[in-house]
């Protein structure tokens, strides 16, 4: 820390010496009046500011530079409306337990519930999914106020915090006084797991024969991928990898059976369904992994490992919890686990045989188009392939997220970016921004919907004049295509509002033209490898690619919302072949 | 469903009555009296929180307080009149 407390200096000069003191390297933001005696010192500070288009980009950016850095995501806007578009980005980062820390200008305490100009109560709206927030109108109060919000952002279960600084507080004169450490009396986020607990999961292993690794996004949060492959490999049991954990083990491992959920692969939530112990780890229970939860693994016994308590029997009671951070967690258990298998260790054989089987008879895969037209699930596919192995996807939300999700084959964490909790459409261009920010020497794709897209690509400006070289693969099947495919599954093919038309408007290489972006267009299959390699050998200026695909591809299999995981369909109307499996 | 009565001490901070009124609103639990007063140390509220709830609703509404950084502490107040049960053959729905 360069500022030595005691300085006397303004309250916007405290905030901006706060953050460089927290460790900020960079910021997304766009400045308004009630933020703007801030602006002033960002001018002369060492952080990178970059100035988005909405704020809701910087917020997504925030993200995207969270999700790859592993880091805290930052994001400033003014008061009122620039406040309120953070909105969704918090509630998006709540979800997904992202860190983030936004900073918001308020109007001057005086003015505080007078509804004055641009006045919002930021504080009151984001109480919901902000993992704590702050009003702060002393400008004495601002280092704390940052330093605990960066704490409590980045430990425990990572969330984001808001600091909402009313103007005069940034206006008055101040001392520095960047706090030493942070202690609250109501936060103490437990590291290190119960060690009964610990003995207690070892032990319901061993008694297990058909045992699942249920892995979800904490894995990646918890840095603990080493120790997950450590421990699955350990056991020799399978392993389901959540749409948050996706890269946290990897892909190609003969363990690995895939996504389980809405989605996932009869491996994945026949191995959940089958199993007679979830030993579960950074997952929650979410509705799109269970399906009906009164009919999810009926015959399994849990083992649930988790940072939050409170995930501990919200929607499945857990035989065994184990509260704790995931790393510290699989370090006490891997040990214990050995010593267990040294004296019992059960026959997985007959099991392994069963889900591979599964995994053999019922890979994902995809129909081609009979018309010539492009399949959308082989672009991705195709990107995947011809994209260097350590290459970042970000996906907006809907079909192209969970084709994304299935036909990327992620070997490492922190390469695979989404909105799961939320699913906030719009998402991957901002959010690719800001993880081409955090690995600006990696390829970033972001994999987008024509709908997503339409939603914030104006952040291609920012991106362009900012040196931040993205590229956007456009699945551009003129159609909200998620939606389209529920009505043509459960609405009788009405396709109410789902035609975007965006095959004829806008023109989207003529779009990403005038944002400063290279544009270029796709619409046979011949000819989807050279446009890819094109889009891969342009590096200087971000690039958008209009795939033009076949409109009526669907997301297969699926498991239909409210039904049980039983009734998952390989395609329309077809369920897997039970009486052939031995399950 | 059965009552409890939560002591809850919270830090005196300007909006904490909202974040645990929020908190219970939006996670859809029922209040059915609250209480919230002075300690002997300023910096300190304490509430007195009834709760309906069923089953193992009253551990989520435990833990989900919990995780409010406001919240130091919470503990489940048992009536000091309470008549115990001889057995848990009392159904808890006359509540």
């Amino acid at each position: 820390m360069s500022t030595p407390n005691g300085t006397s200096m303004n309250g916007a000069t405290s905030l901006v010496k706060s953050l460089e003191a927290a460790g900020v390297d960079v910021m997304f933001g766009i400045p308004g009046g009630a933020i703007l005696p801030a602006y002033d010192p960002i001018f002369d500070s060492s952080i990178r500011h970059i100035l988005v288009r909405h704020e809701q980009g910087a917020g997504h950016a925030a993200t995207g530079y969270a999700q790859v850095s592993g880091r805290a995501g930052v994001c400033i806007a003014t008061s009122g409306p620039g406040a309120t578009n953070l909105v969704t980005p918090l509630a998006d980062a709540a979800m997904d337990s992202v860190p983030l820390v936004a900073i918001t200008g308020q109007v001057p305490s005086a003015a505080i519930g007078t509804d004055a100009f641009q006045e919002a109560d930021i504080r009151g709206i984001t109480m919901p999914f902000t993992k704590h927030n702050y009003l702060v109108t002393d400008p004495a109060e601002i280092p704390r106020a940052i330093a605990e919000a960066f704490h409590i952002a980045t430990t425990g279960r990572p969330g984001p915090v808001l600091v909402d600084i009313a103007k005069d507080a940034l206006q008055k004169e101040t001392v520095f006084n960047w706090p030493t450490s942070v202690s609250l009396k109501g936060y103490q986020p437990t590291l290190a797991p119960n060690a009964q607990s610990i003995s207690d999961a070892a032990a319901l292993i061993t008694q297990s024969h058909r045992p699942v690794f249920y892995v979800g996004g904490g894995v990646i949060k918890a840095n603990a991928a080493k120790e997950l492959r450590e421990i699955a490999e350990l056991l020799g049991a399978p392993v389901v990898t959540t749409l948050m954990a996706l890269g946290s083990f990897p892909y190609s491992h003969p363990l690995h059976m895939g996504m389980p959920g809405m989605h996932g692969s009869v491996a994945a939530v026949t191995a959940l369904q089958k199993s007679d112990l979830l030993i579960t780890l950074g997952a929650r229970f979410d509705d799109r992994v269970t399906g009906k939860l009164s009919t999810f693994a009926v015959n399994a016994k849990v083992i649930h490992c988790d940072v939050d308590p409170a995930e501990i029997g919200k929607n499945r009671f857990a035989d065994v919890p184990v509260v704790g951070d995931l790393k510290h967690t699989l370090i006490a258990l891997i040990p214990a686990l050995k010593a267990a298998l040294a004296k019992n260790r059960p026959d997985l054989s007959t099991w392994l045989r069963q889900v591979n089987n599964l995994k053999s008879t019922y890979p994902l895969g995809y129909d081609k188009p009979t018309d010539g037209s492009v399949s959308p699930q082989y672009v991705i596919e195709r990107i995947a392939k011809l994209s260097a192995p350590d290459s970042i996807y970000v996906a907006g939300v809907g079909q192209h997220q969970m084709w994304a999700a299935q036909f990327v084959p992620y070997e490492h964490p922190r390469t695979w970016l989404n909105s799961g909790g939320l699913g906030t459409m719009g998402y991957s261009v901002p959010a690719a921004m800001g993880a081409k920010v955090a690995a600006p020497d990696t390829t970033v794709w972001s994999i987008d919907g024509d709908g997503c897209f339409q939603m914030t690509n104006q952040e291609l400006v920012t991106c362009a004049l900012n040196n931040i070289p993205i590229k956007v693969a456009i699945i551009n099947n003129e159609s909200l295509g998620m939606v389209r495919q529920w009505q043509t599954l459960f609405y009788e093919g009405r396709y109410s509002n789902t035609n975007l038309d965006s095959k004829r408007v806008p023109d989207f290489p003529k779009l990403a033209d005038a944002m400063g972006c290279v544009g270029l267009s796709c619409d046979r299959p011949e000819d989807v490898d050279k446009t890819i390699e094109k889009a891969l050998s342009i590096n200087d200026q971000p690039v958008v690619v209009d795939f033009r695909v076949h409109r009526d591809a669907m997301v297969w299999p699926m498991v239909a919302a409210g039904t049980s995981n039983d009734d998952i369909m390989i395609a329309r109307e077809m369920a897997p072949d039970w009486d052939s499996q031995e399950l | 469903m059965s009552k409890h009565t939560l002591e809850v001490l919270v830090e005196n901070s300007p909006g904490v009555l909202a974040r645990v009124s929020g908190l219970f609103a939006r996670r859809a639990y029922n209040i059915d009296a609250l209480k919230v007063g002075p300690t002997e140390n300023p910096a300190i509220s304490k509430m007195e929180i009834d709760v309906n709830v069923e089953g193992h609703a009253l551990e989520q509404v435990i833990s989900q307080l919990d995780k409010l950084i406001n919240v130091i502490s919470i503990k489940e107040i048992l009536p000091t009149n309470a008549k115990l049960a001889p057995t848990d053959t009392q159904p808890d729905y006359q509540n």
